[in-house]
């Protein structure tokens, strides 16, 4: 006679052996694996992205006419990847003979460092890559044919190397905003990309924390 | 977590969280991975329970949420495939059971849609309808339909595999 699924359920576990119940010690382990490899692996997105950018945005300021330009965003943002590879370098100096809960504290206070240290960078290159992402407005106004078009309709507007003063002034100021909000921007842009894993992971080490009291 | 609340809160109910955990895994490593997140959110989430519903129903919610969850995110990561029609190795346990009646009942529960899986096991730890409809949301006569339904189609999936 065939068994009900209630006797064969009551019956299968009978057996002592049957329902071990996994220990529940390194409960973040896998966790904190998971949460540090999809930082790492961001990370390493991040510079590709960064080099892929670099050739890309100077080959398409050589095809505006603009190569030097595109070749100082190129030199920029091949400074930045310098700077983050050699930052990557300094995580793999993590002791990985640490615990889950101490490798994932030191794992977060190497990205806000890391973060903080940027933030100093940053306030330089925001303003050095916006000024040099106005080249081919500049390479235009040097043709003559917007000035003209701007000289035609005031005609007393004061130039300088033959781009109106004021547009000049403007992009100054852009630039002196970008300088003083230059941290911010970039903690913004940070944020962006990779906020709802930071926030894990700030989480992760709150509970680890709160594990271990 | 401590070890008080652990012992107290969780352990006592320890064996149906291995029950649920394992109709949602293939493997020891998923389950055990299952079964920690489980403790871990009960844990989390003991604030939240309120005197309206019994501890136990709030912790069964909260395993099947979790392995829900859990089974979510593996499909959408390509890492699980549940459903019906789906080869052996699939729904085979890894790490199986003593008992081999009780594999084969684990395999065929493994085929049931996710829903269906929580309504069977617990109802197969005897839970009256009123608390697997507590636990699931609903109300005990759609539990008793669809259970009779469930075990119409587990005997159709272990006709003839289980003396």
């Amino acid at each position: 006679m065939e068994k009900s699924i209630e006797s064969i359920w009551k019956e299968g576990f009978l057996e002592n052996d049957a329902l071990v119940a996994p220990t529940v010690n390194n409960l973040y382990n896998q966790k904190s694996k998971s949460i540090t490899d999809r930082l790492k692996k961001m990370f390493k997105i991040n510079l590709y992205a960064i080099v892929v950018m670099a050739i890309v945005i100077w080959g398409i300021y050589a095809l505006l006419g603009v190569p030097l330009a595109g070749m100082f965003i190129f030199l920029l943002l091949m400074g930045v990847f310098t700077l983050a590879v050699k930052q990557g370098r300094s995580l793999k100096e993590l002791d990985h003979g640490l615990s889950s809960y101490e490798y994932l504290k030191a794992f977060n206070e190497w990205i806000h460092g890391i973060i903080s240290k940027n933030v100093k960078v940053m306030r330089f290159f925001y303003p050095l890559i916006f000024l040099a992402s106005m080249a081919p407005v500049w390479y235009v106004f040097e043709q003559g044919e917007i000035t003209g078009k701007i000289l035609s309709k005031y005609p007393d507007i004061p130039l300088l190397f033959g781009i109106p003063i004021v547009a000049l002034a403007i992009v100054g100021a852009i630039m002196l905003l970008m300088l003083v909000f230059g941290g911010k921007i970039y903690r913004w842009d940070v944020y962006l990309a990779y906020g709802s894993t930071f926030k894990k992971l700030d989480g992760l080490v709150n509970d680890m924390e709160e594990l271990r009291k | 977590m401590s070890s008080d609340f652990y012992k107290a809160s969780i352990l006592p109910f320890a064996g149906i969280i291995v029950k649920i955990c394992r109709a949602y895994t293939n493997s020891q490593e998923d389950f055990e991975d299952y079964y920690q997140e489980v403790c871990l959110q009960i844990w989390r989430s003991k604030d939240n329970f309120n005197d309206q519903s019994k501890w136990s129903t709030w912790v069964y919610r909260i395993t099947l949420n979790v392995c829900l969850t859990l089974l979510k995110k593996r499909k959408k990561n390509g890492q699980y495939f549940a459903s019906d029609s789906l080869p052996d190795e699939v729904t085979e346990d890894s790490h199986a059971f003593g008992d081999e009646s009780l594999n084969e009942l684990y395999k065929a529960i493994r085929q049931l849609s996710e829903i269906d899986r929580g309504v069977i096991l617990l109802y197969l730890e005897e839970k009256t309808y009123q608390e697997i409809a507590d636990v699931m949301g609903t109300n005990p006569n759609n539990i008793g339909v669809r259970i009779k339904r469930i075990k119409e189609r587990l005997k159709k999936l272990l006709d003839g595999k289980v003396n």
